[in-house]
């Protein structure tokens, strides 16, 4: 209530400011014709002082939950310094999207390529026999084809995409980056190497997930539909796509179990893994030591549009 | 003497045998006594439906038989005085075929399965023309299943089946394991080689060996044995290629709507895909996928059936195949080493900083 008391009292004094400021302008005018003007002048500004103050309160409320959430945690480890934004809401939902269809698509796929593994059987015999298996394997085919069309749209459309395309295209400092991560791991030069927004190991996983859901999606569709798919080709076509299927699962699976395991949950840094899938902020410490180079870009840019500020002041 | 007298209480027990008790040296009567009348070989009798019945057995009729050293009362213990008065009772096999007898039969109790069995089974609810022991095994020429005399040994129990079963005996006569047997090829399946002996249940019932789910497992003590297989110059990886298919995988984890063997190939008028009559004759292979597939046209039939991704033969599906190899393994291994690399840096550091 008393911040709603407190807006309000804002709202008058703004709006006696305005009424002073029209009044000054319209002074040498006829009374009528002011009258008419300020009239105008009123309508407008009420309009857009009402607007904003929607924009603000929407805006004021989430900037205000951040920072109680940011104060609580720098209570706690104050060395962890600032949290940037990381992964916007959007790209994290994608995530989530991607990472529950594969988990559903893996353990009800994985029992059919090894159906005398143990656990195959409970696997199957989860979902209540082998019929509804499958039929989870499309609910989480589905979920896949939502997540690659909705990324798709995502970079096209959205500005964060866009940026993050770019950002995410194979350079030849990529190259560089991982010789040197070599000579360092091996001791042979003290300092890592200075990665951007994306490192390549990120850049890696993200043009994996690309080829994998080509693979997966294209072929599966022919396995799904393999009445409609027999209509234009061949048996062996659907093989082609059969074998396809089950050894880019194998590739996918070993990939993300092996390989993105260990740099997000297993890596002694991250150890049992971070909630940054969750919440997508990173903290100044771990962004000066994981992406110095986008650190450092943030930082010139705030510190450019501080000084921008102050000179419009 | 305590043998026969137990035998005789288990009869008893049976409430199949005697009205009252009688001492066994009583019922003893001896062959040339029923040769009397049976072994005349006008001796028969005209039945209420028209049928003539022959009533002849003579010393000859049990010669070459397992039961050669019996005597009539044995086997018809209900004939105490002759003649007798009553037509004697069906011959209760189990009188002396149980395991722990003392009568020189076999020490088994494997025809215990027939009492489950759907023969066995329909007995029990009433069928008077389901088939007991001697439907089967003969009533006086009984020989063993190895004698190829015998009704029932391997080349003769298609027919002895076939008595009742006759539409499917003619489908079996027609297949290639009917064709096969009657050229003497004796590893050929007869009836009881799929469907089991005392054992037989109706397909549809989980326990039988031709459930929907078993048929593989069925089908393949003979076709993946390559000793066998290899004979007739017949592949012995079909079964292999089959369980590792979508179709044997989903049989595996007991999906009863999904190809099994016999749904292509057919269950007793199994035939040789050259044969125009076959189900899987390239030219009959869209009706047969066509089945649970509807509208399957001609590209059901392009290409190998039971594909081996792992043989050259199998053209572009073997290279896709090993291209997803090498790449799976390229890809791992370099991933691997990133990760051993990044472990050894830090176990490197770590130290240096103590």
């Amino acid at each position: 209530m008393s911040v709603d008391e407190k807006k309000n009292s804002k709202r008058e004094t703004l709006e006696q400011e305005i009424e002073a400021a029209v009044a000054e302008g319209t002074a040498d005018l006829e009374p009528s014709e002011a009258e008419k003007i300020r009239e105008k002048v009123r309508a407008r500004v009420l309009e857009e002082v009402e607007r904003e103050r929607r924009i603000r309160t929407a805006a004021e409320r989430r900037a205000e939950e951040r920072r109680r959430r940011e104060e609580k945690r720098r209570e706690k480890h104050p060395e962890e310094g600032e949290m940037f934004q990381r992964f916007n809401r959007n790209f994290r939902f994608q995530h989530i999207v991607m990472f529950t269809s594969v988990i559903l698509l893996i353990i009800t796929g994985m029992p059919i390529k090894f159906p005398d593994f143990v656990l195959s059987r409970f696997l199957v015999n989860l979902w209540g026999g082998f019929h509804n298996s499958t039929i989870v394997h499309r609910i989480g085919a589905g979920m896949l084809i939502y997540f690659m069309v909705h990324h798709l749209f995502y970079t096209v459309l959205s500005r964060q995409g866009r940026r993050d395309f770019v950002l995410l295209i194979p350079t030849p400092k990529d190259a560089r980056d991982l010789v040197q991560n070599i000579r360092h791991f091996l001791g042979k030069v003290p300092e890592k190497p200075r990665f951007g927004r994306f490192s390549y190991i990120e850049k890696f996983d993200y043009w994996a997930v690309y080829w994998g859901c080509v693979i997966m999606i294209g072929s599966g569709l022919f396995l799904w539909g393999e009445s409609i798919a027999l209509k234009y080709f061949p048996k062996y076509i659907l093989d082609v796509a059969h074998e396809m299927h089950s050894d880019e699962a194998m590739l996918a699976t070993l990939a993300i179990v092996i390989w993105h395991f260990y740099n997000v949950h297993f890596n002694p840094d991250r150890f049992p893994g971070t909630l940054m899938w969750w919440h997508g902020e990173i903290s100044e410490h771990e962004m000066k030591e994981e992406h110095p180079l986008e650190y450092e870009e943030m930082m010139a840019k705030r510190s450019k549009q501080e000084a921008a500020e102050v000179t419009n002041r | 003497m305590r043998g026969k007298f137990l035998a005789a209480m288990i009869v008893i027990a049976l409430g199949v045998g005697a009205r009252g008790f009688f001492s066994p040296a009583d019922a003893r009567v001896s062959l040339e006594k029923c040769t009397l009348c049976h072994g005349k070989p006008e001796f028969r009798k005209i039945l209420v439906d028209g049928k003539i019945r022959d009533l002849l057995a003579t010393g000859e009729t049990l010669k070459g038989s397992v039961h050669e050293k019996k005597t009539c009362v044995d086997c018809h213990f209900d004939v105490s005085e002759i003649p007798h008065r009553q037509r004697p009772k069906r011959v209760v096999c189990t009188h002396c075929h149980y395991k722990g007898n003392a009568e020189g039969a076999p020490q088994s109790d494997a025809y215990l399965e027939y009492f489950g069995s759907v023969h066995g089974t329909a007995i029990a609810r009433g069928n008077t023309k389901a088939p007991l022991c001697q439907d089967c095994h003969g009533s006086h020429a009984i020989r063993k299943a190895k004698d190829p005399a015998s009704a029932v040994a391997r080349r003769g129990v298609a027919e002895t089946c076939g008595r009742c079963h006759i539409e499917i005996y003619a489908q079996y006569k027609t297949s290639i394991h009917g064709v096969a047997l009657s050229k003497q090829i004796t590893e050929a399946p007869s009836c009881t080689g799929c469907h089991g002996e005392h054992k037989i249940y109706g397909h549809k019932d989980p326990k039988s060996t031709v459930f929907a789910t078993h048929v593989a497992e069925q089908c393949s003590t003979c076709h993946a044995s390559v000793a066998i297989m290899s004979k007739f110059g017949i592949d012995s990886e079909q079964v292999t290629t089959y369980q590792n298919s979508f179709h044997g995988v989903a049989s595996k984890f007991g999906s009863r709507t999904v190809a099994n063997c016999a749904s292509c190939h057919g269950i007793h008028d199994i035939r040789p895909p050259e044969d125009p009559l076959s189900m899987v004759n390239p030219k009959n292979v869209p009706a047969t996928c066509g089945k649970c597939h509807p509208g399957a046209n001609p590209n059901f039939a392009v290409g190998k059936m039971h594909v081996d991704s792992h043989k050259k033969e199998s053209g572009v599906i073997y290279y896709t195949a090993l291209f997803f190899k090498y790449l799976t393994i390229g890809t791992m291994l370099a991933l691997i080493a990133h990760i051993f690399l990044d472990m050894y840096g830090r176990s490197k550091r770590l130290r240096g900083e103590r």
